[in-house]
């Protein structure tokens, strides 16, 4: 059996030389196991602890610091020469606060990103869904064109699916929730039998749903389950709630139960859960695709197996029920494992950001490791003089590492510090569609990862200038004199920033192509004009308005009001609003005949508006007329039909005079196309437009079902939408208490939900990037400036002999570009490759986009050439006779 | 390497740590983690020994052929690398005892701690 950290501290191991691992490592990792088994996660800060020291000493001894320590009479041990020289290290570092502050900084940046995103990726991605077993929770759905289930489906697999011990159904419930305060808004769902049992989670008080309380009968009083914020902010955590009643939707209720906080299932939003009444039995409802499915798989099972049997169930279904499958349209379930289901969107992003601020801590480790390398150089001088004159030789490996573990354990705490203000801003700015956000905190699994990158930091920016340290003799350190830089050192440093410009490189460009998507995203017709547009969800209670005429009437006094209101251009209403709402998908009939099965019937999506709704979205006729004031409720019933549904439906003629009729429905009436409307991207951008069909929502009642009691307001205005808000709200407030109003905010940000996720990520690329390109800059300016340092005689015998400042300059910058230009084809050549795991997320432009390449050519040859130009311009302010005379 | 100088007396005194090793072997054989446990239930839980540490203490001794690699007891795991005390080892442990009694003893003799009862 493997035990939590196993997988890490296997990982670990490498961090000792070779020939301790192969020797130890084994044992080493069964030592863990056990340690792990009997001490829990606690065990990790002193297993980390012991393994820098040990790492760092064996590094030691393998370069050949310590004499093999046969004879211990004779040599202090590793662990006391470390914290020996710990209070020396201290001193040292208290002593170059410009250095000590930079190292800080750039590992506090670079741990504290690594840390924020972790704990996303942690809280999103690794923690498991909180349901006892849940590897064994599984989603039920369809692949296109049905996406979801209708109940005779949901009592077929119910019965024939074995792999399943339980499969239960929800649905996405919206409804007015009367409590102690004014009537609000909240989402719930409608839960068949069974729910809770099969997610394995009790109520925090009372109870949930009886079998009985399923069942059409009449219950006495309806019940229902709320969540604990429902409980705490509506209700002021009263402890008496379960002999309360609540009113939804107008109709009282019984609350019976709480449910903890941690259950947030279907999403985070979820503040009741309702019995779902089923009604197998009715024809129609095979054809009613709207369930939502998760079940619990028998012990061993799995999903796939569960997802071969669905399909061969699903493949009879044509054959026994002709008329609700069409031959064009084959029916295919997906059993998947519902973590799954829940990251599949997020998980490509969330990967690409962690390996972002895995980039932008190496090249953080670069620029320590290189800072370390110059205050080594100088310290080799300082050592080879004390050498010479008798002090041990391991001193100064020794001393580099305590400092560098000193310095990673400090830009550590400094990170979680950074962390922890980032994460915060991380949470304001992301999009409320990745999932399980409620997840994300700062917890142990954070501090260790966060422990273990900083010890793993600190060993890979202090082991090279440790080995360099080794490498130290006295009399060659001596001999350099003491302004030349040896040759391996300065090697080791170019080498250093060349990787980090790499790295810069892939960086940046990943960003760049990104951005470029989302432009191209932005940038795409959504065939109105969303800008100075104010939406708001106006939720008429069903039991107030038990009449279409008194919803028609209401609505058309709310729009009336709020046209008079200064600064509103115009207002109109609509069923449901863009991307983020559906009125679903509808068979219909057309041009007076029926097909003989609802298989074979055309379909669109249905939108209920008032006049006002094309003039206030500016969605331009193409043919025939928009709505009057004339269509009302006793005028003879008209519809106005997308471009979308004319192509589908009329190729090629003008569906203006052809008529529609909701399909297998004698009592509506054949209802003629008054007008072609443009089509908008009201699936959002990236999505195709389904053909739609509108209905005025004052005959709506007649020729589509029903009349909305939930609308859509939207409000052209003159200057910022959103500063309405308060007034509109007001205004419904006004004319119905009772009448909730939610969801205000701009038809632009409602447009740019669809683009949330990509923009977040955009958004925090874009950062890191930049961050990037700045740590790369301050490495090469680093190595610049410290080889100019090294050259200022050089420099000042060059300016004496007449060299003109341009040519000097030139050569100083040339050097830098010089050194940038190898990076940045090795970076190149990283970008191709790395282009293949983003291209999933490019849109509209390729990973080789030459554009893109070039532009972060150009950027980083900048910054360059302006990391070099400064230390050169120092250097040749000062005067060539002071340069000679120094040197 | 123990050669012709290689005398018990050339490795005393004992880092603490490595007494502790070589007298828990006297016991039998036992592998790190074991070694650990043994060590931690002697002292009462004041030393914790961890692997990196640890294993560092075995390569010495190792090294010095204080201790080597042994066959796993009977019933237990046998992929499990256990160790045993070599005679040298067995030698060095008994000279580093019989140098820390000297020093016992006159440590109880100028009343520094009282004389054990025997």
């Amino acid at each position: 059996m493997r035990v939590p950290g196993e997988k890490l501290y296997g990982a670990l191991l490498h961090l000792y030389p070779k020939s301790f691992r192969s020797r130890y490592g084994a044992e080493m990792l069964a030592f863990y196991r056990e340690r792990r088994r009997a001490g829990g996660a606690k065990v990790w800060p002193r297993v980390l602890i012991d393994l820098f020291l040990t790492t760092a000493a064996e590094h030691l001894r393998t370069l050949r610091v310590f004499r093999a320590p046969a004879s211990s009479a004779s040599s202090a041990s590793t662990t006391e020469l470390t914290m020996q020289t710990f209070r020396h290290t201290l001193r040292g570092l208290v002593r170059t606060p410009a250095f000590t502050a930079v190292v800080l900084l750039t590992l506090a940046l670079g741990i504290g990103a690594n840390a924020a995103i972790f704990s996303v990726v942690n809280g999103v991605l690794l923690q498991p869904l909180p349901f006892p077993e849940p590897d064994r929770l599984v989603d039920l759905r369809f692949q296109e064109p049905y996406w979801s289930v209708s109940e005779p489906e949901f009592k077929d697999f119910r019965r024939d699916l074995r792999p399943l011990e339980q499969l239960v159904a929800y649905t996405d419930y919206d409804a007015n929730l009367e409590g102690d305060q004014e009537p609000v808004r909240i989402s719930g769902a409608r839960v068949s039998d069974g729910f809770f049992q099969v997610l394995g989670v009790e109520p925090l008080m009372g109870r949930t749903y009886a079998p009985d309380e399923q069942r059409p009968a009449q219950v006495p009083t309806p019940v229902i389950v709320i969540s604990e914020t429902v409980w705490r902010t509506r209700f002021g955590a009263d402890p008496n709630i379960l002999t309360r009643e609540v009113r939804l939707n107008g109709v009282p209720r019984r609350v019976i139960g709480v449910m903890p906080a941690e259950f947030t299932f279907p999403n985070a939003a979820t503040g009741v859960w309702l019995p779902l009444r089923l009604n197998y039995d009715s024809l129609w409802t095979r054809n009613n695709h709207y369930l939502l499915l998760v079940g619990r798989l028998r012990p061993g099972a799995t999903a796939e197996q569960a997802n071969l049997e669905a399909n061969l169930l699903t493949r009879r279904w044509p054959g026994d029920f002709p008329e609700t499958y069409g031959p064009g349209k084959p029916i295919i379930a997906e059993v998947k494992p519902l973590m799954e289901r829940v990251l599949a969107n997020s998980r490509p992003y969330l990967v690409t950001l962690l390996a972002a601020v895995g980039f932008v801590l190496l090249i953080a480790c670069a620029n320590v490791a290189n800072l370390l390398l110059i205050r080594g150089e100088a310290r080799r001088r300082e050592l080879g003089i004390r050498t010479a004159l008798g002090a041990t030789g391991s001193r100064l490996v020794v001393q580099q590492l305590t400092e560098s573990g000193v310095l990673a354990l400090a830009g550590g705490g400094l990170g979680l510090l950074v962390a922890w203000g980032g994460l915060r801003a991380l949470l304001s700015l992301a999009p409320a569609t990745l999932p399980r956000l409620e997840q994300v905190k700062l917890d142990g699994a954070v501090l260790l990862f966060t422990l273990a990158v900083s010890l793993g930091t600190g060993l890979l920016f202090g082991l090279l200038p440790a080995l360099r340290a080794s490498r130290g003799d006295a009399s060659s350190a001596l001999r350099d004199g003491a302004r030349s830089s040896s040759r391996g050192g300065s090697r080791m440093r170019r080498g250093l920033v060349m990787g980090e410009v790499a790295l810069a490189v892939v960086m940046l460009s990943g960003a760049g192509l990104l951005v470029r998507s989302l432009l191209s995203l932005q940038q795409t017709d959504i065939g109105f004009d969303d800008s100075r547009i104010l939406t708001a969800r106006i939720n008429l209670p069903p039991l107030n308005y038990d009449s279409d005429a008194k919803a028609i009437a209401r609505i058309a006094e709310i729009e009336e009001r709020v046209r008079a209101l200064p600064g509103v251009v115009s207002a109109g209403t609509m069923g449901w609003t863009p991307v983020v709402g559906e009125g679903g998908t509808w068979s219909i009939s057309i041009d007076g005949t029926e097909a003989p099965q609802i298989a074979g019937a055309p379909n669109a999506d249905p939108l209920q508006v008032t006049p006002g709704y094309f003039g206030t979205l500016g969605v331009p006729m193409l043919r025939g007329r928009a709505f009057t004031e004339q269509d009302r409720e006793d005028a003879p019933p008209v519809v106005i039909v997308n471009e979308a549904m004319a192509k589908a439906l009329w190729p090629g003629q003008d569906p203006v005079g052809h008529t529609l009729k909701m399909y297998g429905n004698p009592g509506t009436p054949w209802v003629p196309i008054v007008g072609v409307a443009r089509d908008i991207l009201s699936r959002g951008v990236g999505k195709t437009t389904p053909p739609t069909m509108f209905f005025p929502y004052a005959q709506a009642g007649k020729s589509a079902y029903f009349v909305p009691r939930q609308v859509t307001l939207a409000v052209k205005t003159t200057g910022n939408p959103e500063a309405l808000g308060p007034a509109v709200s007001r205004i419904v407030h006004q004319l119905d208490p009772g009448a909730p109003v939610s969801e205000v905010r701009s038809m632009e940000a409602v447009m740019g939900t669809a683009l949330a996720s990509r923009r977040f990520t955009t958004v925090l690329l874009g950062w890191f990037a930049a961050l990037a390109l700045l740590l790369a800059g301050v490495g090469i300016y680093g190595v610049i400036a410290y080889g100019v340092s090294q050259r200022t005689y050089e420099i000042g015998l060059r300016q004496a002999l007449g060299a003109d400042r341009g040519s000097v300059l030139g050569l100083i910058v040339t050097e830098g570009l010089r050194l940038t230009a190898m990076g940045l084809l090795i970076g190149l050549a990283g970008t191709l490759a790395a282009g293949q795991l983003i291209r999933s997320m490019l849109v509209n432009v390729k990973a080789t986009d030459p554009l893109t390449l070039a532009s972060v050519a150009l950027v980083l040859a900048a910054v360059a050439a302006l990391a070099s130009w400064i230390p050169a311009r120092r250097a040749m302010a000062v005067s060539p006779t002071e340069a000679l005379r120094g040197g | 390497m123990p050669g012709s100088h290689d005398t018990p007396e050339s490795h005393l005194p004992l880092r603490p740590v490595e007494l502790l090793l070589l007298t828990m072997l006297t016991a039998g054989n036992r592998h790190g983690y074991g070694l650990r446990q043994d060590i931690l239930d002697h002292t009462g839980g004041k030393i914790e020994l961890e692997a990196g540490t640890l294993y560092r203490h075995i390569r010495r001794l190792e090294e010095a052929k204080l201790l080597a690699q042994a066959t796993a007891p009977d019933d237990e795991d046998e992929r499990r690398i256990y160790y045993r005390l070599t005679p040298f080892g067995q030698k060095v442990l008994a000279a580093e005892l019989v140098r820390l009694r000297s020093l016992v003893r006159l440590a109880e003799s100028r009343r520094i701690i009282s004389p054990a009862r025997s």
